[in-house]
């Protein structure tokens, strides 16, 4: 493999993540839970994308929205069964919750589809893309692409609407925010639509690049709770970036070295991490008020 | 001293759940008579899993981490066992304590590094452990066996007794899980058990009155894993391999989901979630393939139906169908008990203490001196300092510059707890309380004999630090029924003295209060100055935070009054009111002239 095409794979496979990240951080951010089952959301998105495929005949293009729609819509459904009858419980009972759905996502998954790896629809028909004397592999290019749109815009409509303003009030102090009039539990169902459409678009951009098989959210999830760790808890750059780091790991030093010592090393530095940064890498350095 | 033993059995056979104990005949009849050998198999993985529970409950339930390297403890004490016994050929009694040891001294190596860390980071690098102990037992192929692991581990054998797979093996591991249950029980039972409350629920609290906070998480963090390793060692046996898969995630998640289910504190709910989620897989068998869908399902349900565990459920059930009546009212000591002890030899002097906030200068070089009987006032505009010196001294913050000498020791820049050990009490400017513990128990939890509670007669000792409790909360004349009150429910006034009487049962030679008569009415006013006033005549020395001169005029014997961290005035009440500094301070340069706001 060239060392564009590992680049530019390690890029893709860092912005899949940082979508399944960034839909952990909103959960996060908004009901101070952890969603346990964000990778298994993506990998339904994988999966739904795989049937919506064999169904009909539609380009890459076109099955990303409806795909991302209709995980937004079960982004909700998700909602009201994990979290909202147990809205009052501490964070943990909601981990297991989502834990429990994480199963039920799995099992739904190899119940239908078999444990065997499947190949997703591609986001743009034809081959690598030649620009100036240099062999670029489309699929990752488009990934990429993809995830920066999707960034942008919700960037754009958290800070610049008044949708977006209502959802972080509501993420900074659900009780304030239903003291001036915002529905808090109507912005809690948003953000749980928002993030597992996000999910399901990392699901689409991981099955075709990757492969999607049932098995595989407990590890997307893993690798999404230490972007979002690294990062610095509930920041949306950090997330980012600590996707970013993440991919680094599995690609490029798992190319030089060997997927387990990837691994390895892999945990090893956030260990190193926190140790020097208790707060992540970009996380506040300043200590609690007394 | 077999009496004392026979006093001791009953008095652990009374506090059983009879509801409990029939689950436990239950289980021995079934066990005995209807399990057929694949049954008793998983009656086996079951025991284990409570054990490794029951572990895991010091760790979330009681130090409220959530850690998430129980399962690296557990595969520790799974690969140690399996490696002494098949290339050392050891017997079990050193084989089992060596899996205890090795995952305790893994728990606390890893420990300094890790639990300062908080919530998220720490759950984050406790999982970076437990996947760094999977990568280094799939790679490690000499010593682990790499991913096709490590066979032919034998069964125990005890004194010569080979125990083979079957009833022999249940009734030790069953054994085991009673024995730690029992240890368990009796460890957070009683006065302990309060202490270990406020340090999760509490910790500056707890600090204050002398509880090593962090000393108890990390008793709790090694505790809980060498009944991992101890659960793994015994994992081994049974299955004969051990694999890499005893490292995996689901071994964790399934942890954690048993301790959730069953309930996070309770040794029962420890048994009970792991009894039950080891056999609902097995229940949903018919399912075929969708059997671990419905395992999900049923799990949901579980959750959404008993947020606080199915122990927590049959708690508020046996409080429905039989409402217990309140307890007596607690038997209160004579005063002299608590309240009104004479204190050692008191001699405090703070010397050009210095404290930075980023660029601006909090506390500068201030300086002052107290000894027994003395009460001092503090008193200053907001931000002029008085609260960060109060923090200073009680080693709440660290300061820059300056000692802190208490009667000839340095104790600038202590932990908290050590401080409060040496006799310096302290109560907070908004009242930090356990509230989901009675006004009673949050005062029993800083008693003496809480703080040095021994293994023994756990129920005991809590009776014992409960009178000495309700004494120091009637010296303060709280009622009985307030002291049964849960503390999120009482009243601001009772809220304050109920922190008072925490400091005071620490049994302080040195009490600092931080505006203790805000938010209380006038009679609550007068009965807490005739209360302090008493503890200064009775040789304790007392520094007060108060912005009433009217509260301080009949109380203080000296006042020291602050503006930007400096001080500008000391001396008797009247000679600081009539200060031309101090009225500049309060009412600013120019109010002289025409008078107070």
């Amino acid at each position: 493999m060239s060392a564009i095409q590992l680049t530019a794979n390690g890029l893709a496979l860092g912005a899949s993540y940082a979508l399944v990240a960034l839909g952990f951080v909103l959960i996060v951010n908004a009901t101070g839970a952890v969603n346990f089952a964000q990778g298994d959301l993506a990998v339904a998105g994988g999966f739904l994308t795989v049937a919506l495929a064999g169904a009909m005949n539609l380009p890459g293009g076109v099955l990303l929205p409806i795909a991302m729609a209709a995980m937004a819509g079960f982004g909700v459904v998700f909602a009201y069964l994990a979290y909202f009858p147990l809205r009052r419980q501490p964070p943990a009972t909601v981990f297991i919750s989502t834990i429990a759905l994480g199963i039920v996502l799995e099992n739904g998954a190899n119940g239908l589809f078999g444990a065997a790896p499947r190949l997703g629809p591609p986001l743009l028909p034809g081959g690598p893309v030649e620009l100036s004397g240099l062999v670029l592999p489309r699929q990752s290019l488009a990934i990429v692409a993809v995830t920066c749109v999707a960034i942008a815009g919700l960037h754009l409509v958290l800070m610049h609407t008044q949708f977006g303003r209502r959802l972080r009030a509501t993420a900074q102090d659900a009780e304030m925010a239903r003291a001036v009039g915002i529905p808090v539990g109507v912005m809690i169902a948003w953000t749980f639509a928002l993030a597992t459409g996000l999910a399901g678009a990392a699901g689409m951009l991981l099955s075709n690049q990757f492969f999607v098989a049932p098995g595989d959210g407990t590890n997307l999830m893993l690798k999404a709770y230490i972007a979002v760790t690294i990062g610095g808890w509930g920041r949306v750059w950090g997330a980012v970036a600590g996707a970013l780091i993440v991919a680094f790991f599995e690609t490029i030093v798992a190319v030089l070295l060997s997927q387990s010592a990837a691994e390895m090393l892999l945990y090893l530095a956030v260990l190193g991490v926190l140790g020097l940064r208790p707060r992540g890498l970009f996380g506040e350095t300043i200590g609690r008020r007394a | 001293m077999a009496t004392a033993w026979r006093r001791h059995v009953a008095r652990v056979a009374a506090g059983l759940n009879p509801l409990y104990a029939a689950g436990a005949v239950f289980l021995v009849v079934y066990a005995q008579v209807f399990a057929n050998s694949y049954d008793q198999r998983v009656l086996a993985i079951a025991g284990i899993y409570a054990l490794l529970v029951i572990g895991y409950q010091f760790v979330f339930g009681h130090a409220g981490a959530l850690s998430l390297a129980q399962a690296a403890f557990f595969g520790l004490g799974a690969y140690v066992t399996a490696l002494l016994a098949t290339r050392l050929g050891w017997p079990f009694l050193v084989t089992f304590p060596a899996s205890l040891g090795a995952a305790a001294a893994l728990a606390a190596l890893v420990a300094l590094p890790v639990l300062r860390l908080e919530s998220h980071y720490f759950a984050l690098a406790t999982l970076a452990i437990g996947q760094a102990a999977l990568a280094a037992a799939v790679n490690w192929e000499s010593l682990t066996g790499g991913s096709v692991g490590l066979g032919g581990v034998p069964p125990p054998s005890l004194f010569g007794f080979a125990i083979a797979p079957g009833t022999r093996m249940l009734v030790l591991i069953w054994g085991l899980v009673a024995i730690g249950g029992a240890v368990a029980w009796l460890l957070i039972r009683g006065p302990r058990g309060l202490a270990i409350r406020a340090a999760r629920e509490a910790p500056m609290a707890a600090g204050a009155v002398g509880i090593d906070t962090g000393r108890m998480r990390f008793t709790l963090f090694v505790l809980g894993a060498a009944y991992g390793g101890g659960a793994g060692a015994l994992h081994a046996h049974l299955l004969g391999v051990v694999s890499p898969e005893v490292l995996r995630l689901p071994v964790m998640v399934s942890c954690l989901a048993m301790t959730i289910i069953g309930g996070r504190t309770r040794v029962a709910g420890a048994i009970i979630g792991a009894l039950l989620l080891v056999h609902l897989p097995e229940w949903f068998r018919f399912a075929e393939r969708y059997g671990p869908l419905v395992y999900g399902l049923a799990l949901l349900a579980t959750i959404v139906v008993a947020p606080d565990g199915l122990t927590g459920a049959a708690t508020r059930l046996r409080q429905f169908l039989w409402p217990e009546s309140p307890p007596p009212p607690p038997e209160i000591l004579p005063r002299a008990v608590g309240l009104f002890h004479a204190p050692a030899e008191i001699d405090l002097k703070v010397i050009e203490l210095s404290k930075q906030f980023g660029g601006v200068a909090a506390v500068r070089e201030v300086s002052f001196a107290l000894r027994g009987g003395e009460i001092i006032g503090l008193i200053g505009p907001n931000g002029s300092g008085k609260t960060t010196i109060l923090n200073l001294i009680t080693g709440t913050e660290r300061p820059d510059g300056g000692k802190i000498v208490l009667n000839g020791e340095d104790i600038a820049g202590w932990n908290p707890h050590r401080i409060a050990r040496r006799g310096i009490g302290r109560a907070f400017q908004t009242p930090i309380l356990v509230e989901s513990m009675t006004a009673l128990d949050n005062v029993a939890l800083a008693t003496h004999t809480a703080v040095t509670a021994g293994l023994s007669y756990p129920g005991r000792r809590l009776a014992a630090a409960r009178a000495e409790a309700a004494s120091l909360l009637g010296g303060l004349e709280i009622e009985s029924s307030a002291m049964q009150r849960w503390a999120a429910d009482l009243p601001h006034g009772v809220r304050r003295r109920v922190e008072i009487a925490r400091a005071l049962a620490a049994r302080p030679r040195i009490l600092v209060l931080d505006e203790p008569a805000a938010g209380l009415d006038e009679a609550e006013r007068n009965a807490l100055r005739t209360a302090l006033r008493d503890l200064a005549a009775q040789g304790m020395a007392l520094i007060v935070i108060e912005h009433d001169f009217h509260f301080l005029s009949g109380l203080a014997s000296r006042l020291i009054c602050l503006d930007a961290g400096q001080v500008i005035a000391q001396g008797t009440v009247e000679a600081v009111r009539r200060d031309k500094l101090v009225e500049a301070a309060f009412f600013g340069p120019t109010a002289g002239a025409d008078g107070a706001p």
